[in-house]
């Protein structure tokens, strides 16, 4: 220890890096997480795309009663550390963030504790149950999550939503006797998120669940896991990861010969991963939770008109989570509005309440593409109403529309 | 020399003591102390940002000495590193949270464990040398790494686990500003430690061990207990400075802790300078500062040229992989053999040698 950096000389070297974003008065600052690299960047892309423009739009369009946005992006390769460690250099920032849009399930579960102390609006990109507990009341949360919201079903609604098909398509394929049900995904917060919960309605439902497979959220050869998959019999996979991963999978098992029906979540599943899986990818059942690019709802104007702030030709076809990210910051927008009019203004608390006042909302502008949602401060379930959609080779359908009980013992789970 | 502030042109030294003091002059050890001093007043002056730097530099600079105590001074390489830093990390949280030991306590304690860690994997690779020791820490990364995803009762399993911040006497130490102090004490204290091991007779014995294990082996330096001591004190540095890192970020999860840090370790030490103290140093608050002052950089490039905004994530990636490489052909013995050579062109001036 013969000489120590000088701080002095560091900040010269670094002068005016932290010079942030020039924030006015009348700005509202929000933190922007995305996963740009990293496992999960293939559904990370076009999520945080639909943010960034979302938040653009708004600007563009007036702002929040005139307040403008200001946000900053930050590419967290889907590693929770850097994203805690992004948080704390916002936190410590002035003006500091009131809301921030989030992306993973291990950041945002990692970052709970840390919203909460410091009152700030987050709204995750992840739809674990662990997060719809707002007082803590469930055995199974590990700390009440006041300060979270997602805009969707939760993991486990979702995978509940895809066994109620399953077990409707087991009837109406004649099946005999107990139909197998086996959940499949990397050893991570997200993919595990709905394990317990949806293994235990897939038993009420009268499935047999077996052990779980293992893959990576990483795409890489899963034929050693097709061959299991195969060996175990199941009649129903539930993939856990996300598109990425699932592609290299179906493929996988399509070269193995596997005939198991798969299902999927949310993030399982989109018209990139259709494109690349090919006709491996056709059968496939899983959630939506927005309308789809070429549908004809009247809100999809507002979507077009989103997407043109980083396409102004017009000419991208958005997959299906761009419409879900517009949706979240549009839901973000409304109650910022309604925090706006409170004592206080848009503050972290005040945006939280005005979230936990909607009732079956749904965004002006975006009637038809989100789902109507309602927040209560004992209930972060957004909705518990689950499309599902199966790919065919004529594009994607919607096979099935689950409406899940709002069962008080499922809150948090 | 003693007593003397100016850096006389020769050796006089005519003891061995006076050839081992930890500051080879009174100026450099008061320029060792005005830096602890100026640190001390840091956060007085430094924004959180800056101050997050320094933190980092911290706990990554107490890991980073550790390896360079295996890899520099005992010659045994190592790809393990952020396993044990992690294993750091969750002991600590767990320790804290499970039996309730204040926080302070519990990064010494953690570091503890680590050692008993760091001694087990020492022991198959006390018996084994160069590639395949190599391959034998990597192992040892693969099965922590694992642990880490399975224990639940130690790490929260894929979860993680939560790690509460520094309390004392009741007056939390959760910002930066407070935190830094408790890096800043713990870095005192290891480098300390660290110089003054390499004066002692085992310290002596590992570099024995690392210039020529047959000759130490004659002159009856029992080798596997200096290589397996030495996997010891590396793994008590990189569970300090884990236990550090879990109670700063305040959370602690596997994904942490892959090959990709400790390859980051190994290349602190290098660029730093192997078997150098000050060079572990060095070499953190250069691979800690590079990605930072590269942002700057790229991004004022960026504003220049608009078209290159979308693709500065990767130009920053690229140009820290070139200024490593870069760093590693015209600079292969590291940052503290400049700092000597620096040092030894004002000394002999206007001669060249």
């Amino acid at each position: 220890m013969n000489k120590c950096v000088i701080p002095a000389a560091m900040a010269a070297a670094l002068a005016g890096l932290m010079a942030g974003t020039a924030s006015a008065a009348d700005s509202i600052t929000v933190g922007h997480l995305a996963a740009y690299t990293g496992p999960t960047s293939d559904v990370g892309k076009p999520y945080g795309q639909g943010i960034a423009d979302a938040m653009n739009y708004i600007n563009a369009n007036g702002g929040i009663d005139g307040s403008q946005l200001s946000f900053e992006t930050v590419d967290y390769s889907y590693n929770a550390p850097q994203a805690i460690a992004t948080y704390k250099r916002w936190m410590a920032s002035n003006p500091a963030p009131v809301a921030i849009q989030g992306w993973g399930t291990a950041d945002t579960e990692a970052l709970v504790k840390f919203v909460t102390n410091d009152e700030v609006f987050f709204m995750s990109a992840s739809y674990s149950g662990h997060l719809t507990d707002p007082m803590g009341k469930s055995e199974r949360t590990k700390a009440a999550a006041p300060y979270n919201f997602f805009y969707g079903p939760s993991y486990s609604d979702g995978c509940r939503g895809v066994v109620q098909w399953a077990s409707e398509d087991w009837k109406a394929k004649g099946g005999e006797g107990k139909p197998k049900f086996v959940h499949m995904g990397d050893n991570h917060p997200y993919p595990n998120a709905p394990k317990e919960a949806c293994a235990a309605y897939a038993e009420e439902l009268g499935f047999e669940v077996l052990n779980p497979i293992v893959y990576s959220l990483k795409p890489g050869d899963f034929k050693a896991q097709c061959l299991s998959l195969k060996e175990s019999g199941a009649n129903y996979a539930y993939l856990a990861n996300t598109s990425g991963s699932n592609i290299s999978l179906v493929k996988s098992c399509a070269t193995v010969g596997v005939d198991t029906q798969f299902i999927s979540n949310v993030w399982g599943w989109d018209e990139n991963a259709q494109a690349a899986a090919g006709d491996a990818g056709y059968g496939i059942a899983w959630v939506v939770g927005a309308a789809g690019w070429n549908s004809d709802a009247p809100g999809m104007e507002t979507v077009r008109a989103v997407s043109r702030m980083s396409d102004p030709s017009g000419n991208e076809a958005r997959v299906l989570h761009y419409m879900r990210a517009v949706c979240g910051v549009f839901f973000m927008h409304d109650a910022m509005l309604a925090a706006e009019k409170m004592d206080g203004g848009v503050t972290g608390t005040n945006i939280k309440a005005a979230m936990e006042q909607m009732t079956d909302h749904v965004p002006a502008g975006l009637e038809g593409v989100c789902l109507p949602s309602t927040w209560t401060p004992d209930d972060h379930r957004g909705t518990n109403q689950v499309l599902v959609y199966k790919s065919t080779p004529n594009g994607f359908e919607n096979v099935y529309t689950a409406t899940l009980e709002r069962r008080p013992e499922w809150l948090g789970w | 020399m003693a007593g003397h502030a100016t850096m006389r042109c020769g050796e006089f030294r005519t003891s061995y003591r006076a050839d081992t003091t930890i500051f080879p002059t009174p100026m450099s050890r008061n320029f060792a102390l005005g830096g602890v001093v100026l640190l001390v007043l840091a956060p007085l002056v430094l924004n959180a940002y800056y101050l997050n730097l320094l933190i980092q530099i911290g706990y990554y600079g107490i890991a980073a000495l550790g390896l360079n105590i295996l890899v520099g001074f005992t010659g045994q390489i190592s790809l393990g590193h952020a396993a044990f830093f992690g294993f750091g990390a969750f002991a600590s949280a767990w320790i804290n949270n499970s039996f309730g030991i204040p926080v302070i306590l519990s990064i010494p304690l953690a570091g503890v464990l680590t050692t008993a860690v760091g001694m087990i994997v020492g022991v198959p690779a006390g018996r084994i040398k160069g590639l395949y020791l190599a391959i034998a820490t990597l192992a040892s990364q693969f099965i922590l790494e694992d642990f880490f995803a399975r224990a639940e009762w130690f790490t929260g399993g894929s979860s993680g686990s939560l790690a509460n911040s520094i309390s004392l006497f009741g007056y939390s130490m959760s910002s930066d500003q407070s935190y830094f102090y408790v890096v800043l004490f713990f870095v005192v204290v290891m480098f300390l430690f660290g110089a003054n091991l390499l004066r002692t007779r085992d310290g002596r014995a590992f570099v024995a061990v690392r210039d020529h294990y047959l000759s130490a082996e004659i002159m009856g330096i029992n080798l596997t207990k200096y290589r397996i001591l030495s996997f010891g004190i590396s793994s008590f540095y990189a569970g300090i400075g884990g236990a550090l890192y879990g109670h700063y970020l305040g959370f602690v999860s596997a994904e942490g802790f892959t090959i990709l840090l400790s390859i980051q370790f190994l290349g602190m030490v290098i660029i730093g300078g192997l078997g150098s103290v000050m060079g572990a140093l060095l070499g953190t608050t250069f691979m800690v500062l590079l990605p930072e002052v590269m942002t700057s950089l790229v991004g004022s490039v960026g504003d220049m040229l608009p078209g290159l905004s979308q693709g500065v994530a990767y130009i920053k990636q690229m140009a820290i992989g070139l200024a490593i490489i870069l760093f590693l052909i015209f600079e292969p013995d590291g940052l503290a053999h400049r700092w000597k050579m620096v040092k030894a062109y004002w000394k002999l001036y206007p001669f060249s040698y």
